[in-house]
């Protein structure tokens, strides 16, 4: 029998329908059913100046707006041979990171939910909503920020942002170990995920699995630390590993990334502290900076013919591993921007860790995939 | 006597101040005046009550004691559906979170359509799921209402030129409020709802 | 991997079918094949070289032909590598990568819905994103987009 969950159903975290072959309670078969949510966001990019696409990769992954706006941001430059200034690249990590931080909360409030818990979903709500108001007071959005720039970010941080960021981070630290109280700790949880969903490393490398289910599989990759973009090559940190691909140990992976991150924000906020600097570009050409230059720098130069170019970049989202191909053909909009979501790829694994398994047991499988339906219909 | 208030030192980490004054590390936020809204709900209950029973005992017709009581009970307690469309459904899930707290009014998300009689349309519809959202639409009962929750609900919104989105959802069923903003925070929202209830506090048929 | 250690590599194999290697910046280089040459380069570059994880397929709509890539990511190296086949505008086709990726599944049913590029012996070619017997393929610049003013005058006068 087939059975039908969603796009309407608690489970599903966003529009997608999951069509799964059940006989009994064992699911025998399944089959995604996505496109609820396609806006046709590479469409409308063709139409839009280099600025404007930002615009819409917020709204491609909305948890995670500011890895989206990073992603399509380093292609960008790439494809028109601009390079940002170095403390421009230093706030673009924080922001990166800020916002892993953000969109782990976000999932862990879902996901938890997802197997019955209510009050965990209250305090990862709370705490997250320090992180937006830290977005908030340079941004001045929660959500959807246009904060970056091709050639630089929008503005330079309002003083005093690094101490309040740095009594985000400690008051975080504190609760990272109530979390793992109250689900490691709890039998119930660990009854209710472990052994659950298993998905091995080979086939996540067969399916093009990436990101914390990749790494709860035990492979230790992460774009961060084998590609290096941006100046992630500066900074210290540990790649999250776990071993058992369950459920069980994709918690492990984003709670440990949760740290991870906030031992990379430290040393970001320190180095922003002690140099002070441009944030964006000098030199963008007049149709690109002016129509969103700050005051009394709208003399740039106009360059006519300007270079065509081809820019891909791949970046460690929350979810994954992104990639963005932009392809620069001398006018004032991209020809083709085409990007490669993370979700997309661990969703259409979803026969591999679903079948062999209950019907009760999708929403914890599902809710550890952590699903963000924009980015995968874009 | 009253005790004193205690002083937080300055250099004390957020962890400790919560501790000694029992409040959260907020940074440049005010929270919701809650009691202000409290008070005026509190007030606003007499009158309708008062309304009621006086329409009970005056005027003995049947439709004008029915309704104020109905109409009372009825947005005092919204149910909308639970389901996320898009980034406003983000906005959404932060409206019942720690911070925001819109339970406090009485709206309680519910999974089946049937329980429902408020849809939220947060976020982009497209002609994909439109048949859907009329589908569930028509399972509420009555009566019911939609509020349509940010830009692309309202018209599209950024994406009102896409091949597949339909541009506002006052196409496909009838909208009583529309909320601006993409997405709009989540007191716009919880302020959506409560423009909602005096619409049917005002309601006659 | 340099461009030139690819070309070397993959030259026995593909004979004149490779078209060449160029550098691309941030990857090992950028392949360029006929589509005929297609199964064979994916079963080297994803065995002999090391390119197991296949990470997009898109496709680019140019004047004259269709351009369809492919994104695979190499443990060993380190890196990425793009390889890119030019297709004929009036009946783009390409054999599927699904028997060597099987990643490519999904990625393939979207090049084909939004661009119009078919694959050969896919085992599964339907609509994925947009509803089942959607006519039209966005991605093409022949597709222009419209404000929807625009678009509910048309569809009161059909």
């Amino acid at each position: 029998m087939w059975l039908n969950m969603g796009p309407q159903h608690p489970m599903t975290h966003g529009l997608w329908n999951l069509r799964v072959k059940i006989d009994g309670e064992m699911i025998l078969d399944c089959d995604p059913e996505m496109g609820y949510l396609h806006r046709g966001i590479e469409k409308i990019s063709e139409d839009r100046h280099y600025n404007e696409v930002i615009t819409l990769m917020d709204r491609c992954c909305y948890v995670a707006g500011f890895a989206w706006e990073h992603l399509y941001i380093v292609a960008a430059e790439q494809a028109l041979h601009l390079s940002p200034p170095e403390r421009a690249d230093y706030i673009r990590t924080m922001c990166e990171e800020f916002q892993r931080l953000g969109s782990h909360l976000m999932w862990y409030a879902a996901f938890v939910q997802d197997i019955g818990l209510m009050s965990p979903f209250l305090y990862a709500m709370r705490d997250r909503d320090l992180i937006l108001d830290l977005f908030q007071s340079y941004t001045g959005a929660r959500l959807t920020y246009e904060y970056m720039r091709v050639g630089g970010v929008r503005s330079d941080l309002p003083p005093g942002f690094g101490d309040r960021a740095r009594k985000v981070l400690d008051w975080l630290d504190q609760k990272f170990v109530d979390y793992d109280r109250l689900c490691l700790g709890s039998t119930i949880f660990r009854e209710r995920c472990d052994g659950l969903g298993v998905l091995s490393a080979r086939d996540c490398v067969a399916t093009g699995v990436t990101g914390p289910m990749l790494r709860s599989a035990g492979m230790k990759r992460d774009v961060r630390k084998d590609r290096p973009y941006s100046v992630y090559k500066q900074l210290d940190f540990d790649v999250a590993v776990a071993d058992g691909g369950d459920v069980t140990a994709r918690y492990l992976v984003r709670m440990e990334e949760m740290r991870q991150s906030v031992r990379i924000l430290r040393q970001v906020l320190d180095w922003l502290d002690h140099h002070p600097g441009p944030v964006l570009a000098e030199r963008l050409p007049r149709w690109l900076g002016a129509p969103y230059a700050p005051q009394g720098r709208e003399g740039y130069l106009l360059k006519r013919n300007y270079p065509k170019g081809v820019g891909f970049s791949s970046v460690e989202e929350p979810h994954g591993e992104a990639q963005a191909y932009v392809v620069n053909e001398g006018g004032e909009h991209p020809y083709r921007v085409k990007f490669r979501s993370p979700v997309f790829a661990n969703l259409s694994a979803a026969r591999h860790y679903l079948v062999g398994y209950h019907v009760a047991d999708i929403p914890p499988i599902m809710g550890s995939v952590d699903i963000c339906v924009g980015e995968v219909d874009r | 006597m009253t005790a004193a208030p205690t002083v937080v030192k300055p250099g004390t980490t957020p962890a400790e101040s919560y501790r000694l004054t029992g409040e959260l590390p907020m940074v440049d936020q005010a929270a919701v005046p809650f009691i202000e809204i409290e008070t005026v709900r509190a007030r606003e209950f007499i009158p309708a009550a008062k309304e009621a029973f006086s329409a009970m005992i005056v005027e003995q017709g049947q439709s004008k004691v029915i309704r104020p009581t109905f109409n009372w009970a009825g947005r005092n307690s919204l149910f909308p559906l639970h389901w996320g469309l898009a980034c406003c459904a983000i906005e959404f899930a932060a409206a019942f979170s720690a911070r925001f707290d819109a339970e406090r009014f009485g709206i309680v998300p519910r999974s089946s359509p049937r329980q429902c009689d408020l849809m939220i349309v947060n976020g982009t519809v497209t002609w994909k799921v439109a048949h859907k959202l009329i589908t569930l639409y028509e399972q509420m009962p009555e009566p019911k209402w939609v509020i349509a929750m940010g830009n692309c609900a309202t018209g599209g919104g950024p994406f009102r030129t896409a091949y597949s989105v339909v541009p506002g959802v006052d196409k496909l069923v009838p909208v009583d409020i529309y909320i601006a903003g993409c997405p709009p925070r989540p007191e716009a929202m919880i302020d959506g709802i409560l423009k909602l209830e005096t619409l049917i506090r005002e309601r006659k048929e | 991997m340099q461009p030139d250690d690819l070309a070397k590599a993959l030259a026995p194999r593909l004979g004149d079918r490779l078209l060449g290697v160029e550098t691309f910046v941030g990857t090992a280089g950028r392949v360029r094949f006929r589509p005929e040459a297609a199964l064979d380069l994916f079963r080297a570059v994803r065995d002999e070289l090391g390119f197991r994880h296949l990470s997009m397929v898109g496709g680019i709509d140019w004047v004259d032909h269709r351009e369809v890539f492919y994104v695979a990511w190499s443990d060993d190296a380190r890196q990425y590598v793009i390889l890119s086949a030019d297709l004929p505008a009036d009946s783009p086709h390409i054999e599927s990568a699904t028997p060597v990726w099987e990643s490519a599944n999904w990625h393939e049913r979207e090049a084909w819905e939004l661009l119009d590029i078919g694959f050969d012996h896919h085992p599964d070619l339907r609509h994925l994103l947009m509803p089942d017997g959607y006519a039209f393929h966005p991605l093409l610049r022949s597709f222009k987009l419209h404000e929807p003013e625009e678009l509910e005058v048309k569809q009161r006068s059909v």
